[in-house]
């Protein structure tokens, strides 16, 4: 089949990250999809095979600017286990508040970005400034907004004082009430409803088949968390449910992700008022014994693989880094494919991809043999175009 | 070297320039922090906006441009297109650790050196990412740097580089 | 297929493709050879319900090239299935056919460790950038990047 690339930049605006498409379409309909995930590709691999485990960690963290946590903790708690150590209470509840404020604030940011998708901007607008008050409270707890720098193997660096704990405390019920505020607009609002519906469906067998993770596989009403598959942290003890939908298209995964808001508040509140006494590190030996693990973690956007294999030294032998976006990319392929082209950015960011986890896509048209760049912007305006009268200002 | 009375028109034009720069935002393969952070100068909180600063996609509009992470070696000849795509006078603010010296990615397989090898910074704004207040206060100093080189007909009469974000951007810098 | 899995159910019905070792509660490592990994998977697949993969890790022991497959079911057991390849001409059948998330790690892992996936619909480049040359290895233990060669960027800037 003569192909024709249509490349929508990897200069793209809304979201803020290198993406470049390579969609092999028919006319308006996509028939393949292709991947090149080069832009973003920093090395961290190979860098952590050269940096002890104090100064790993840092690296980790910035492997994503989103899930810097999820990194930290994964690579943490898979080194603690090779070498066997069990870190106190008090700091496995302070990593699972960490752990939760960012998922927090992660799907706050992904419920922006979604409607700023379909040109709902105001509530772009109103779900950054709710996440500003997670942002405040990550901040008084840890020092800096983003990249938190809390994990040492061996547990947490720093404690948190009673002053901390009532101001976090205190800005729960104003978050629980906007976080209730949405379920219900998701639930009942005529724009969300209509843009969202039905598109970028994926069938249950579709999702298990392709490997799918995270809010994305639960939309399709499978219920696979780490966080009760293979427990860790504290999540043996707070009250939660794994959120599970049936829609499985754009629709069920923003339920997904308002609902996980909701099971995330309940998870900081139990472990922000039964935060147990005691120390908040063990002292861990300098060299790791040989060993191999697979940790485990549930991120915001799925489920996060660290691979790790030690060697007797102070650095990893090796660290294999799989992230929920690059499982949920499968997919992406496939329900791609026969949606029109203008769908893309609602279904690729219906995944909530991480593309720094990940790091991209080209357009190759068959029929008109024309090979032209699209940029994403106009992407989201032919996709918002389908229904003028939809857009709100 | 002191530009003769400049005429009205142009010194409108500076005047706009300053008071409402439009900036476009290049992620050369940064961990997206810093793009966040930007982004989050947009919302109610910090609202750049109201000052007139504008974040556009389009490099062929913008005065300046603002390149997050440290450039991979895939993004390079991209980010330099990108630059060279807009009109000058044009302005460059390396965000964060990577941009000053690479952060934490410094030395990997598949990364430039550092920015400054693919084009010339005007700007250095410190942190990892920076917070949204020291964003806005990159920009501000950009448009100083805006103000004085407009005054003295150009870019030329400077030949050291802006000092870190934080200062007034009068006492001098360092060069790189 | 639901409930506990033992060690000793799989061990037992998993003796004709390698070890089987217990690695911890709910994690079960099996040790094969590379002409044997596709029937490994495709019979822990039918057999004991592993229905979808976790990720295939690579890992360079400087001896041998090893690649580890990590699958899970309804039932939350993880299986590691690891395998050893020589490292002049590590190649070995793709799975991808029965486990079709595994063309993208296939393809990552060719792109760093030049492992061969025969069989996989297309190898090419991912995670490198496009200017990088061929059998240039990264993550391999015995690469250094050399100073005369081209890796990409801009040409006559790199350092």
């Amino acid at each position: 089949m003569p192909e024709v690339v249509v490349s929508i930049g990897p200069h793209h605006p809304a979201l803020k990250e290198p993406v470049n498409f390579r969609v092999i379409a028919d006319g308006e309909k996509i028939v393949r999809l292709e991947l090149d995930l080069s832009y973003n590709h920093r090395g961290v691999e190979k860098a952590a095979e050269q940096r002890d485990f104090i100064r790993v960690l840092p690296l980790m963290e910035r492997v994503c600017g989103i899930c810097s946590h999820s990194h930290s903790t994964a690579f943490a708690k898979g080194i603690e286990e090779i070498m066997q150590l069990e870190i106190p209470p008090r700091a496995q509840y302070i990593r699972t508040i960490i752990a939760e404020l960012e998922r927090m604030h992660s799907h706050l940011l992904w419920l922006g970005v979604a409607a700023h998708l379909i040109g709902f901007n105001t509530l772009f607008m109103w779900t950054w400034r709710d996440r500003e008050a997670v942002q405040d409270t990550l901040e008084e707890m840890s020092g800096n907004r983003v990249h938190y720098g809390m994990n040492e193997v061996g547990g947490v660096r720093r404690d948190l004082t009673p002053e901390q704990l009532n101001a976090a405390l205190a800005r729960l019920p104003a978050l629980e009430e906007r976080v209730n505020k949405y379920v219900v607009m998701v639930n009942e609002e005529e724009t969300m409803l209509i843009r969202f519906r039905g598109v970028g469906r994926l069938s249950k067998e579709e999702a298990l088949r392709y490997g799918t993770v995270g809010p994305t596989a639960r939309a399709s009403g499978i219920d696979y968390d780490v966080r009760k598959d293979d427990p860790y942290l504290a999540y043996k003890d707070a009250p939660w449910n794994v959120v599970t939908d049936t829609h499985g298209d754009v629709y069920g995964r923003t339920r997904v992700r308002v609902w996980e808001l909701q099971e995330s508040l309940r998870i900081v509140r139990f472990c922000l008022e039964n935060l147990p006494e005691g120390p908040i590190r063990v002292p861990a030996p300098k060299n790791a014994p040989k060993g191999e693990i697979l940790s485990r973690y549930e991120a915001p956007r799925g489920e996060l693989a660290h691979f790790i294999r030690t060697n007797g030294t102070d650095k990893v032998e090796r660290v294999d880094i799989r992230t929920p976006t690059l499982a949920n990319w499968t997919s992406v392929a496939m329900c791609l494919v026969n949606q029109n082209i203008a769908d893309i950015p609602v279904i690729v960011a219906a995944i909530d991809p991480c593309l720094s986890c990940t790091s991209r896509i080209t357009l190759l048209d068959n029929h008109t043999k024309k090979a032209g760049i699209i940029s994403f912007d106009e992407l989201v305006r032919r996709y918002r175009s389908r229904n003028p009268e939809d857009v709100q200002p | 070297m002191a530009v003769p009375h400049a005429g009205l028109s142009q010194r409108l034009v500076n005047w706009a320039r300053v008071k409402s720069p439009w900036i476009t935002v290049y992620n050369s393969g940064a961990c997206n922090a810093c793009d966040i952070e930007i982004i989050a100068c947009l919302m109610p909180r910090f609202d750049i906006e109201r000052f007139g600063i504008l974040v556009k996609g389009s490099p062929r509009h913008a005065d300046i441009l603002i390149v997050t992470g440290h450039v991979t070696l895939k993004q390079a000849s991209r980010l330099r297109r990108v630059w060279e795509q807009m009109p000058e006078p044009k302005y460059v603010i390396a965000m964060g650790a990577c941009g000053a010296s690479g952060g934490v990615f410094h030395g990997l397989y598949h990364m430039m050196d550092s920015v400054e090898k693919v084009i010339p910074i005007d700007v250095y704004v410190a942190g990892c990412p920076p917070r949204p207040d020291e964003i806005i206060n990159a920009v501000v100093t950009c448009l100083n740097l805006l103000k004085e080189d407009a005054a003295h007909g150009g870019k030329e009469w400077r030949k050291k580089a802006v000092p870190v974000s934080g200062t007034d951007g009068k006492t001098g810098g360092v060069t790189p | 297929m639901t409930g506990p899995l033992t060690l000793d159910m799989v061990a037992g019905k998993m003796k004709e493709f390698g070890v089987s070792e217990q690695v911890r509660n709910n994690r079960i490592r099996i040790t094969t050879t590379p002409e044997k990994v596709h029937d490994t998977i495709r019979t822990v697949q039918a057999m004991f319900g592993f229905d979808r993969l976790i990720t295939i890790s690579a890992v360079d022991n400087t001896m041998t090239l090893e690649l580890v497959y990590h699958l899970t079911g309804p039932h939350r057991m993880v299986v590691s299935i690891a395998v050893g390849l020589p490292r002049e001409l590590p190649a070995i059948a793709t799975v991808s056919d029965i486990l079709p998330p595994a063309a993208i790690y296939e393809r990552q892992i060719h792109d760093l460790f030049g492992i061969m996936f025969r069989g996989h619909p297309g190898l090419a480049r991912i995670v490198l950038n496009e200017d990088w040359p061929d059998n240039e290895y990264p993550l391999r233990k015995d690469w250094k990047p050399n100073p005369d060669t081209f890796y990409g960027g801009i040409k006559g800037e790199r350092s």
